[in-house]
């Protein structure tokens, strides 16, 4: 047996095990709320993972440690599992309306919870929930059952604890702006040594956070259920909302401005807010990308509200403001929440199409790495801005000379910049161009004339920012089911930074079989 | 028997923030969210929530001025 085939196979398991183990919790959900009978559509879907997980586990239990390229093809693996696992409470609880439970009182069935017969939607709801995405296959959550709506959020949550494990714990290298956070000379030490004390850290502070973002939201007068849910996926950097019209249902000033900075809590790297609670504050400036989330979202909100306000739909400087910075943070931080809509102003996928861009540009870029945000990360155009500076002027500077390129207080030698900027660079002409791929299948499966280029390629983007903002396209009816595929995938690669699906795609179909 | 000896606060202090005013607000924070869902929007419901963030806000402010 190839040995690298067990050592996934049983962390795959491992992490399957922990799926089941989530929605066992999630049975309190259908208890309190007396939606009965959505305990045994729970309870099947945590015993199928579960039985899986144990089965893998126990198989593959002596297997060797995992090395990097484990941990890549795990990470691919156990993201495409847990996605299509996930999708069973949606899928079980849908037919369970439909059908009816002998001895349990059924709802009546609504149309957004039909939607979730139709497996193709279950599964691109928990995958849009595991990868923090947050584009959605229903068309009024309010409509679902208690038990849906906390395992869309509850979804969201553990994918934002996952994928700041996933950079900062599994994946750091340098270049990634994970171990470069920990190697920095402005930085003191690692976070901790092991990995998994590392995890208990992020786990900590994750918790704390979403405590006070829940409290926060309440405070500005969300209803509790509304702050626990909109708070957990807030912090996630999620978007998945329990009201039809997002966070615009509330149409509340305050509720605006109390999600700004917890939406940009979830896209600083944790590393950094590690040492902030340590009593570091200078890494609110000092840290490279912590000063780029308030510098570039300050600058990108700035030039959307002068798009809004001189050129634009919003009459007063106040509401193009309102809109506008929460849109770009929104956008930015890969978070996805709207307050731009058509029932309490004007929706997103109305705006002048620059404005759209502005925000898809905010998408593209996304947060810090180490954080729950999307994108191509602010490091990686960091890095790529300042390598190509770099770059150009070594034209101007004698053979002899030895230069150093220096990043987040890093000097780097002529060896190290040249990998690191060409890691980024990979990074960001494979996102490019998996985003006009999909633009151009999307063009081609859309009905011709129903939507503009700016609606698609902000779409798209969206799905692979796992950022969540939709121009209208996604939907059950509206999105063909080829652009579900291809979005699935989209989210997929989005959420995992490309490299670890295809580092696991090419030992799949080119070798035979796994690394070795 | 000490607090930290109880079951959930000794893996809170254990796997937690190995700070006791951080472990407190991981500690307390279901206590209070509990208390709000079952007293509902009450004036001491909200000084609960306004203290916790209080003291979470001017404990990270206190421990990067010292």
């Amino acid at each position: 047996m190839n040995g690298a085939v067990a050592t996934v196979g049983r962390d795959l398991g491992r992490i399957l095990e922990a799926l089941g183990g989530l929605m066992l919790i999630s049975l309190v959900l259908p208890i309190v709320w007396g939606e009965y009978f959505a305990l045994p559509a729970l309870l099947v879907s945590a015993f199928v993972p579960l039985g899986i997980g144990w089965v893998l586990y126990r198989r593959f239990e002596g297997a060797e440690a995992p090395g990097r390229f484990h941990g890549m093809i795990v990470a691919a693996s156990g993201w495409f599992s847990v996605g299509i696992f996930g999708s069973l409470p949606f899928l079980l609880i849908a037919w369970s309306v439909q059908l009816g439970v002998p001895g349990f009182t059924t709802p009546a069935q609504t149309a957004t919870l039909a939607a979730f017969t139709e497996p193709l939607n279950a599964i691109f709801e928990s995958m849009s929930g595991f990868t923090g995405t947050g584009l959605t296959m229903t068309d009024n959550e309010e409509v679902l059952p208690r038990t849906l709506q906390w395992w869309r959020t509850f979804t969201e949550w553990i994918g934002g604890v996952g994928v700041i494990v996933l950079t900062t714990a599994i994946l750091s290298r340098p270049g990634s702006g994970s171990l470069t956070l920990y190697e920095s000379e402005a930085r003191s030490k690692k976070i901790h040594p092991s990995i998994v004390s590392t995890v208990r850290t992020i786990w900590w502070i994750f918790i704390l956070f979403t405590f006070g973002s829940i409290l926060a939201l309440w405070l500005a007068g969300m209803p509790i259920w509304g702050a626990i849910n909109h708070g957990m996926t807030g912090l996630a950097t999620g978007g998945f909302s329990i009201t039809d019209n997002s966070i615009a249902t509330y149409d509340s000033v305050a509720i605006d401005f109390v999600l700004i900075p917890i939406m940009l809590l979830g896209s600083i790297a944790f590393p950094v807010h590690y040492l902030i609670l340590q009593g570091d504050l200078r890494n609110f400036y000092s840290d490279l990308q912590t000063r780029w989330v308030f510098g570039y979202m300050g600058v990108g909100s700035a030039l959307l509200w002068a798009f809004l306000y001189f050129a634009g739909p919003y009459e007063t400087p106040f509401a193009a403001l309102r809109y506008g910075l929460f849109q770009f943070v929104s956008a930015a931080t890969c978070t996805g929440f709207q307050t731009a809509v058509d029932a309490t102003n004007i929706a997103l996928g109305r705006w002048p199409s620059y404005a759209q861009l502005t925000v898809a540009f905010g998408m593209f870029v996304g947060g810090a790495a180490g954080s729950t945000a999307g994108g191509i990360k602010l490091i990686r155009g960091l890095t790529l801005v300042k390598g190509i500076r770099y770059q150009i002027a070594d034209v101007f500077y004698p053979e002899s000379a030895v230069r150093r390129l220096e990043i987040n207080g890093r000097r780097l030698n002529e060896k190290e910049a040249s990998r690191e900027f060409m890691e980024a660079a990979i990074i960001v002409v494979l996102w490019s161009t998996f985003l006009v791929v999909g633009t151009f299948l999307l063009l081609l499966t859309l009905p011709s004339g129903e939507y503009s280029l700016a609606n698609v390629v902000f779409e798209v983007a969206s799905a692979q920012g796992n950022v969540g903002l939709s121009s209208g396209i996604t939907g059950p009816e509206s999105l063909p089911a080829i652009g579900k595929i291809a979005f699935l995938f989209h989210m997929w690669i989005g959420r995992l930074e490309i490299i670890p699906v295809l580092v696991m795609l090419r030992t799949i179909f080119k070798r035979g079989g796994l690394y070795q | 028997m000490k607090l930290g000896d109880l079951p959930i606060v000794s893996t809170v202090f254990e796997a937690g923030a190995d700070d006791r005013v951080f472990d407190s607000l991981l500690l307390l924070g279901p206590l209070v969210i509990g208390l709000v869902i079952v007293l509902n929007r009450s004036l001491v419901t909200e000084t609960l929530a306004i203290v916790y963030l209080g003291v979470f806000v001017t404990y990270v402010l206190y421990r990067g001025i010292r």
